[in-house]
């Protein structure tokens, strides 16, 4: 009953978005408009913008919730997400490097070879045989080295309109997405995804703790390698289109085992399912909320409902 | 049948366990006995594959550990590990269900045989009555028990277990002593590390005593735990009379 609540709220969202917008249409326009029918303006308005833009949230979202499930069942520890162990940062310098360079069509590509990057760092000192704790703490340096170097380019940013670029893509938002954008992201994430499910039944395993799972034949090199390969497929694909955007992959995985339990399988695409409500939701939000001329950016809006949950399990935490 | 030649291990470039040997017989129920710090842990988890051997050769039924596959050696090597490490927040019944990881096929299914030992192992720990309870919420006696009801759904040729009765009080002590017992009586091969000398006397066929990263003596209760050797490993005299049985009240 719980599973079909979540999957229509999240269809519900996904439907929501589509019909709601900027532009002006009525529900029955805007059905017609995503057959192919009617006028051509509702047309292009439907199809190339809110349906992509909707589309590309929900895969984000499914993404970021995830890869945050994951993590957090490999690490046994419910502040691991991919914005806290350093993923987002490496993908946000690898588009802030080009961002200053000028090379704005590079921006995803760019994204994702930060990430890939990163991930790549995290696991070399990460190790084949050291502990959950070491990845965290690779994580969390990686991340916060990426960060720095992102302050530093931007401190030598060449003129304002480039630090002002760089700032608001930081930010995240999904009003640049396009259908270019989905067919990089949709693939990618998808491959993560799949590459995080097949580590599931192993971090079920790993919830007794790493030795008595090494002795139940889990091989915790794969599962690490499969993990950082998986979180980095969804964060770096996400951000390389939407930009930075936080939290998700922290509390959407704890609002999941609220409801459905700590089975780190289940709660894998379960946190998928709804991140991708969250994140759509979150963007009709920032739709709804933005003026004539001002924007409210989506990474800033998940960061102010993720932020507080945050501290509320950091403090949670020190009491248990 | 598991056997080992010349072993040492340890962490990292700190050697615990020095060039030792030995075997264990299926059906054979073997108590690992001495003091802190000797390397009981360390042997068994080197035995399970946790801690790489740094020199030596473990065998299982004459064929090099090394050679099989990681599932395949945790499918004959069951081991439970000294601390009662589980996610709190999950039932009883799942954390004995992943004894069976090793058979799991990719939909993560488990057979009826894999049932009937989960079954088995809830009755044979007596934590069947609280079966649907979240692990955090049982005492530590309890988590122990449902610890080692995990160990024997696995249904391994082989049971390394680590301390499997410090946290329980004297009736479940006696109580999974027999269950150990029973299990080596069924054809397979227990090796647990004990601090209990009186009940390892009264269950164990073998006696491997530990001494400094060696093995001391290795033999039958009355061979091993003689006044010499306790006074070697523990400091302590044999108690007057010997180490007396205990029973179930009827």
């Amino acid at each position: 009953m719980k599973l079909i609540f979540l999957i229509l709220g999240t269809a519900g969202a996904i439907l929501l978005s589509v019909f709601f917008g900027a532009a002006d249409l009525s529900a029955g326009r805007t059905l017609q408009a995503l057959m192919g029918q009617g006028r051509e303006i509702d047309i292009t308005i439907v199809r190339e913008l809110r349906l992509p833009r909707t589309l590309l949230g929900a895969i984000i979202g499914a993404g970021l919730g995830a890869s945050g499930a994951a993590l957090q069942g490999y690490t046994r520890n419910p502040l691991a997400a991919p914005g806290i162990l350093g993923f987002t940062s490496c993908a946000a310098l690898g588009a802030v490097i080009a961002l200053y360079f000028g090379f704005h069509q590079a921006v995803p590509f760019a994204a994702l070879l930060g990430t890939a990057l990163g991930a790549f760092l995290i696991l070399q000192i990460a190790g084949p045989r050291k502990g959950a704790t070491t990845l965290i703490l690779a994580g969390v340096g990686v991340g916060a080295f990426a960060t720095a170097i992102t302050g530093l380019i931007m401190n030598f940013a060449p003129n304002p309109w480039a630090l002002s670029e760089i700032v608001y893509w930081l930010m995240g938002s999904l009003k640049n997405a396009e259908l270019g954008g989905l067919i990089i992201c949709a693939p990618l994430t998808a491959l993560g995804i799949a590459l995080l499910l097949a580590v599931g039944p192993d971090l079920r395993t790993l919830s007794l703790g790493e030795e008595t799972a090494t002795s139940l034949g889990v091989s915790l090199g794969k599962v690490r390698a499969l993990l950082i390969a998986g979180t980095a497929l969804c964060v770096g694909s996400g951000v390389a289109i939407a930009g930075a955007i936080g939290f998700i992959g922290l509390f959407v995985p704890h609002i999941m085992r609220l409801i459905f339990g700590p089975d780190p399988l289940k709660l894998i695409p379960l946190s998928a399912l709804g991140g991708a409500g969250f994140l759509v939701l979150a963007d009709i939000v920032t739709r709804a909320m933005a003026g004539p001329g001002t924007q409210l950016y989506l990474g800033i809006l998940t960061s102010l409902i993720g932020v507080p949950f945050f501290l509320y399990l950091a403090v949670r935490e020190t009491r248990t | 049948m598991i056997s080992f030649q010349n072993l040492t291990a340890g962490y990292g470039s700190c050697h615990v366990l020095e060039s030792i040997s030995a075997r264990a017989a299926a059906g054979e129920f073997i108590a690992l006995i001495g003091p802190n710090g000797c390397g009981k842990s360390t042997l068994l988890k080197t035995l399970c594959g946790i801690i790489t051997l740094s020199s030596g050769r473990i065998t299982l039924n004459d064929k090099s550990l090394r050679e099989l596959p990681l599932k395949m050696r945790a499918r004959n090597i069951a081991y439970l590990a000294q601390s009662r490490e589980a996610l709190p927040t999950m039932q009883v019944e799942e954390v004995v269900r992943l004894g069976r990881a090793p058979f799991r096929g990719g939909l993560g299914k488990i057979s009826a045989a894999g049932e009937t030992a989960i079954s088995s192992a809830l009755s044979r720990t007596h934590s069947e009555p609280f079966k649907a309870r979240r692990f955090d919420s049982l005492s530590g006696g309890e988590q122990a028990r449902v610890l080692l009801a995990r160990a024997l759904a696995v249904g391994a040729p082989v049971l390394l277990a680590d301390e499997p009765i410090a946290a329980l009080d004297p009736f479940y002590q006696l109580s999974m002593m027999q269950t150990l017992k029973a299990e080596a009586a069924s054809g397979k091969t227990v090796i647990a590390a004990l601090h209990d000398l009186s009940l390892a006397a009264q269950f164990a066929d073998q006696i491997w005593l530990m001494h400094q990263g060696t093995i001391l003596a290795n033999g039958t209760p009355n061979e091993v735990l003689d006044n010499e050797n306790l006074k070697t490993v523990f400091g302590i005299k044999l108690p007057v009379g010997g180490f007396r049985p205990l029973e179930l009240a009827p």
